[in-house]
């Protein structure tokens, strides 16, 4: 894979981390006390809405980020990966992770002028 | 090299694992197939928050296809190396050792060597090391 072809798919991965992250915490901890407490569902109904189409987002990125840097499909690394969108938190603790044990060795593999050359 | 037969490449899709593996996938794909056509219903009887749901299940039935399409293909791609590796090297039952993404890549001809008979025959006694090691 192309290095900028690869830097591409693990910002737009930790954009949507991010953003997905962001939201579904909205969502829990504001949005569903606000429903449960307050007696308003329009919050949690806009938030979730949103939540479900940027998790649709996410799972596509967060894939290609799986692809591109090697993981093994379907193994627990993976799966964790594409359902943290789902739980609260966690993509910023995976994000950390995913970065620390995938992401920065592969781009210090593929990035050519990195490479050592030996005789 | 592509020997043996061309169906026993395929033949791995029916082991125990495997075929868990797919009805899970199956099941998979019915479930949410199944929640999309329940969103559709409480659309339909006014429900408007589920007219989003009733497209983004089948966004994910199309997304849970794909994957596992791919767990397919790649665990045929796999088999197809472990089967032309092996059909190399029958004898050589060594494990397969992975180098790290930024290990180095040893040059396959030094060029300085050519005029230089005490590189050369470093060069080829480094071979000889490298050689034996994997026996």
């Amino acid at each position: 894979m192309r290095p900028e072809l690869l830097r591409l798919v693990v910002r737009g991965y930790r954009t949507m981390a991010y953003v997905t992250g962001t939201m579904l915490c909205i969502l829990v901890f504001v949005c569903i006390p606000v429903q449960a407490w307050g007696h308003n569902a329009t919050p949690a109904d806009i938030v979730g809405t949103l939540h479900g189409f940027l998790y649709i987002v996410y799972i596509v990125v967060a894939f290609a980020m799986t692809r591109a840097v090697r993981m093994r499909i379907a193994s627990p690394a993976t799966i964790i990966v594409l359902l943290a969108g789902t739980i609260p938190v966690l993509t910023f603790v995976v994000e950390r992770w995913v970065t620390r044990r995938y992401i920065t060795p592969v781009m210090a593999g593929v990035t050519p002028s990195e490479q050592p050359v030996l005789r | 090299m592509t020997g043996g037969k061309p169906r026993s490449r395929w033949r791995f899709l029916l082991s125990p694992r495997w075929l868990a593996w797919h009805a899970f996938a199956v099941a998979a794909c019915w479930g949410m197939l199944w929640l999309g056509d329940w969103q559709f219903h409480r659309a339909e009887s006014g429900n408007a928050l589920s007219w989003a749901y009733t497209f983004e299940w089948p966004i994910f039935v199309i997304f849970g296809v794909v994957f596992w399409a791919k767990t397919i293909v790649d665990e045929w791609r796999q088999q197809s190396a472990r089967q032309a590796g092996s059909a190399e090297r029958a004898t050589d039952d060594r494990p397969a050792i992975e180098l790290p993404a930024g290990a180095h890549i040893a040059a396959l001809v030094d060029d300085e060597a050519a005029d230089d008979p005490e590189l050369a025959a470093y060069n080829a006694y480094l071979a000889s090391l490298n050689s034996r090691r994997g026996r």
